[in-house]
């Protein structure tokens, strides 16, 4: 399959994403930070899980939706487009970032709260399982390969690091887990968080939703540019090789001589 | 500097620093493609592979 990758445009909608996630992170900080009250167990500690579960949250459900699914339409013979893989190859890049995250500002809560940095928990193994396959991923690109070889390869690796999601969702009910179950609903889906504080975590979830969309877009442009770039410098080669074909057939006929390697007829 | 401290830190400096870099990558890139957009454009007069004879 050859489908030759267009320089993206700039579109407008993508800034204005990008300024409301900015915007809205601004006060999810000021809220988190200065105008919630402290846990009545956790105390200030509990600032931390205005952050946290956003971040889990978009690197394992939106991060896992864009890629599985770009892949699964990428796969599909009637929606099998490059548009898909690049953006699942954006998505996991970004994700990366999001599962780092993830298990840092997890790690930072985790060592006041369980007195350790680390443990082989099943949602902390399960999750940096998630980033190892992310990382592997993206060296799984780097490989050399035609695009439709590169897109058909990656694709089937997106499925495949797509299992560890669910693993990782329901890795606290299957195990028995020091990571604890739901933060915002118990299993009975009543509300754990209330008042400021609830605004406050949904606000988090606004805006780290808004900034993974305009980190997504920005490095489906990269993507588009990069292969934009490589089909120019793939004319550029053809049209060196055509014009050195050219030259010689060129010689060749007006050289009525024969070539001194192949001896006179 | 308390935990929650530096989890904010940490989360949004990242994230800052990616995005910086993303922004640049993207600089980069369409710089690239411009250059390379260059050599195609000269060689526009240049014969296609079914002239060449």
């Amino acid at each position: 399959m050859s489908e030759r990758a267009l320089p993206p445009g700039r579109p407008r909608w993508l800034d204005v994403v990008g300024v409301l996630g900015v915007i809205a992170m601004g006060f999810t900080v000021w809220l988190g930070l200065w105008v919630t009250p402290p846990d009545v167990v956790q105390g200030n500690l509990a600032r931390l899980l205005y952050i946290h579960p956003p971040i889990a949250t978009v690197a394992l459900y939106w991060v896992g939706i864009v890629a599985a699914g770009g892949s699964l339409l990428y796969l599909w013979p009637r929606t099998r487009s490059l548009f898909w893989d690049r953006l699942a190859a954006s998505s996991v890049e970004v994700g990366a970032v999001f599962s780092a995250l993830t298990l840092v500002t997890g790690s930072l809560w985790g060592r006041p709260a369980w007195g350790v940095w680390w443990t082989w928990d099943a949602r902390l193994t399960s999750t940096a399982l998630l980033l190892l396959l992310e990382i592997g991923y993206m060296a799984l690109r780097r490989v050399p390969a035609e695009p439709a070889v590169r897109a058909r390869r990656c694709a089937v690796a997106a499925l495949l690091i797509a299992i560890d999601i669910p693993i990782v969702h329901f890795s606290v009910d299957w195990w028995q887990t020091l990571h604890q179950g739901g933060t915002v609903l118990d299993p009975g889906f009543d509300l754990r968080v209330h008042g400021i504080m609830l605004w406050t975590l949904g606000l988090g979830f606004v805006a780290f939703s808004l900034i993974f969309v305009w980190l997504l877009g920005v490095r489906y442009q990269v993507e588009v540019l990069q292969d934009a770039v490589g089909d120019q410098e793939l004319e550029v080669s053809l049209t060196e090789r055509w014009s050195e074909d050219t030259e010689l057939v060129g010689v060749g006929a007006g050289d009525p001589e024969p070539h001194p390697g192949r001896g006179a007829p | 500097m308390s935990y929650v401290d530096a989890g904010y830190a940490v989360a949004l400096a990242t994230l800052f620093v990616y995005a910086v870099g993303l922004v640049l990558r993207r600089r980069r890139w369409e710089r690239a493609l411009r250059v390379s957009e260059a050599p195609v454009a000269e060689a526009d007069g240049a014969p296609g592979p079914g002239e060449r004879l």
